[in-house]
């Protein structure tokens, strides 16, 4: 290949400028460098040639149809992500480390983490079909809400729910009663049984509790033992559950809610009594009592006082 | 976060990128993953994006990284199979423009060139001749400075121009 003797101190200026690449200021210089140099006046026409046919391939037909099923193909990935992705964050708390994650759907997943701050230690790197994606900004909102609950500010995390992560129907449905548990109230695990319409299966609802995926929000904190034992909370984590039922104004002795002391009504009722009722001792399923720390979270749930024992004129004192 | 959603994102620059991928891959499937696994890390990384970032230079940042990745996987494959480009029926759709031009021989030189580059040459040719993409986007795809990025674009342009020999006659269109 002939190679044209060009100045080599102007050349790339030279290349730059015929392909439409300089600024004024060198596309002044190479003009006034071409206007008395043959040879490079030369090259500078054959890199403006080089241009034109860099200009019709820039121009060429799009591959309209190929892209267009790559589109689609496309399309359908991001459908399958979208579904797949939860975005999480780990924040401090009162109560350790907690991991909140949400998808398109709603909040998918409360989790406690102790001391622990890594994402690997959380049940969403074990979730089969998940994508756990780190980003503050939505989960940051969910959370200052959740400290709000936890200061006392809140009663209610009325939040868009993703169950997905729930392992059975059975689960579901055991949480979706727990969901109905009024704030600043108990029950038992017997008395939930018997609300999902399996009185014998306490047992199960234990193990649906464990691994609710939705803890404070779905407040299985709010279930105790028959006996008034807090019995289990996340695994071992009793004391955060005394810590929950503390903030909702359920007073706790050592390991036990004191039910003697405190207001009793049953699911769907629109009153609630002092525990000295004259019903009460016969009551049909007592273990379905739920437990009311004070009158106004009684209230609260909509409940009016017993015109019999009215507890609005014979307060409990504690 | 005041962000456009990710459709409108997609809408605007799927072909394009599509395109591009096109052009520096040898077969049709290479573009249609490499635009597909772009949009897909793209939309995961979306929300972090500061809402004035030049989404296209973004997008084509994260589409070359792609591709390197890939050719470097598939140079290790299979060297050969690199030299088989796909530049021309990338361009043209399968429907060539109609009659024959007097640019076509010239056409087909530069294009067998471009194939042949070295790939930071290659992708920094594509980038900011057929592309249009600032110095700095490229140097951010390219992991180098945009003086580098503008050195590989003269060198490419270099090559080309030598491997054309004679100019065509031609108007020239810009």
């Amino acid at each position: 290949m002939n190679r044209t003797r060009v100045c080599s101190d102007i050349e790339p200026e030279i290349v730059a400028s015929a392909t439409g690449d300089a600024d004024p200021t060198t596309d002044e210089r190479v003009q006034r460098h071409i206007g008395r140099c043959a040879p490079c006046a030369d090259e500078y026409q054959r890199y403006r040639a080089v241009e034109g046919v860099v200009d019709v391939i820039r121009r060429a037909p799009a591959p309209v149809a190929a892209a267009g099923r790559a589109r689609k193909r496309l399309e359908a990935s991001l459908h399958d992500l979208r579904h797949r992705i939860m975005t999480y964050r780990i924040f401090p708390s009162p109560l350790g480390q907690i991991l909140i994650a949400q998808s398109e759907q709603g909040v998918s997943l409360v989790e406690y983490l102790g001391s622990r701050t890594d994402v690997r230690h959380s049940r969403l790197a074990q979730a089969r079909g998940v994508e756990a994606v780190e980003d503050g900004a939505d989960v940051e909102v969910l959370y200052r809400e959740l400290m709000e609950y936890l200061e006392g500010k809140r009663t209610r995390l009325e939040w868009p729910l993703d169950l997905r992560l729930v392992r059975s129907d059975f689960h579901r449905h055991v949480l979706s009663a727990t969901a109905e548990i009024p704030y600043g109230a108990v029950t038992s695990y017997a008395g939930l049984a018997c609300q999902v319409g399996r009185p014998t299966a306490a047992r199960a609802v234990a193990q649906a509790l464990r691994w609710n995926p939705l803890p404070i929000v779905i407040p299985c904190h709010r279930v105790i033992g028959t006996s008034g034992a807090l019995t289990g909370y996340a695994g071992d984590k009793i004391g955060l559950k005394q810590q929950l039922l503390t903030t909702e104004g359920i007073r706790t002795q050592k390991t036990a809610v004191p039910r003697h002391s405190m207001y009793i009504s049953i699911p769907n009722e629109t009153f609630y009594c002092l525990p000295s009722c004259s019903w009460i001792p016969s009551a049909e399923h007592p273990h379905r009592f739920i437990f009311f720390g004070t009158r106004e979270r009684a209230e609260a749930s909509g409940r009016a006082a017993c015109g019999d024992c009215r507890p609005d004129l014979h307060p409990l004192t504690n | 976060m005041g962000q456009q959603p990710f459709e409108t994102i997609m809408e605007a620059h799927h072909a394009e990128i599509y395109r591009y991928l096109r052009r520096v891959t040898s077969r049709a499937a290479e573009a249609d993953d490499l635009s597909q696994e772009t949009f897909l890390r793209a939309y995961r990384a979306y929300r972090a994006l500061p809402s004035d970032a030049n989404v296209r230079a973004w997008l084509f940042t994260i589409a070359t990284n792609l591709a390197r990745n890939h050719f470097r996987a598939e140079g290790r494959r299979s060297r050969a199979h690199a030299a088989v480009s796909f530049f021309r029926s990338a361009l043209d759709d399968g429907t060539g423009p109609e009659g024959e031009t007097l640019f076509n021989e010239a056409r087909a030189r530069v294009e067998a060139v471009v194939e042949r580059l070295p790939l930071r040459q290659r992708l920094a040719f594509i980038l900011r001749k057929i592309h249009d993409l600032d110095y700095e986007v490229i140097a951010r795809s390219l992991d180098c400075s945009a003086e580098t990025a503008r050195a590989h674009v003269f060198q490419a342009l270099r090559k080309v121009r030598q491997n054309l020999g004679e100019p065509p006659q031609m108007e020239i269109q810009r």
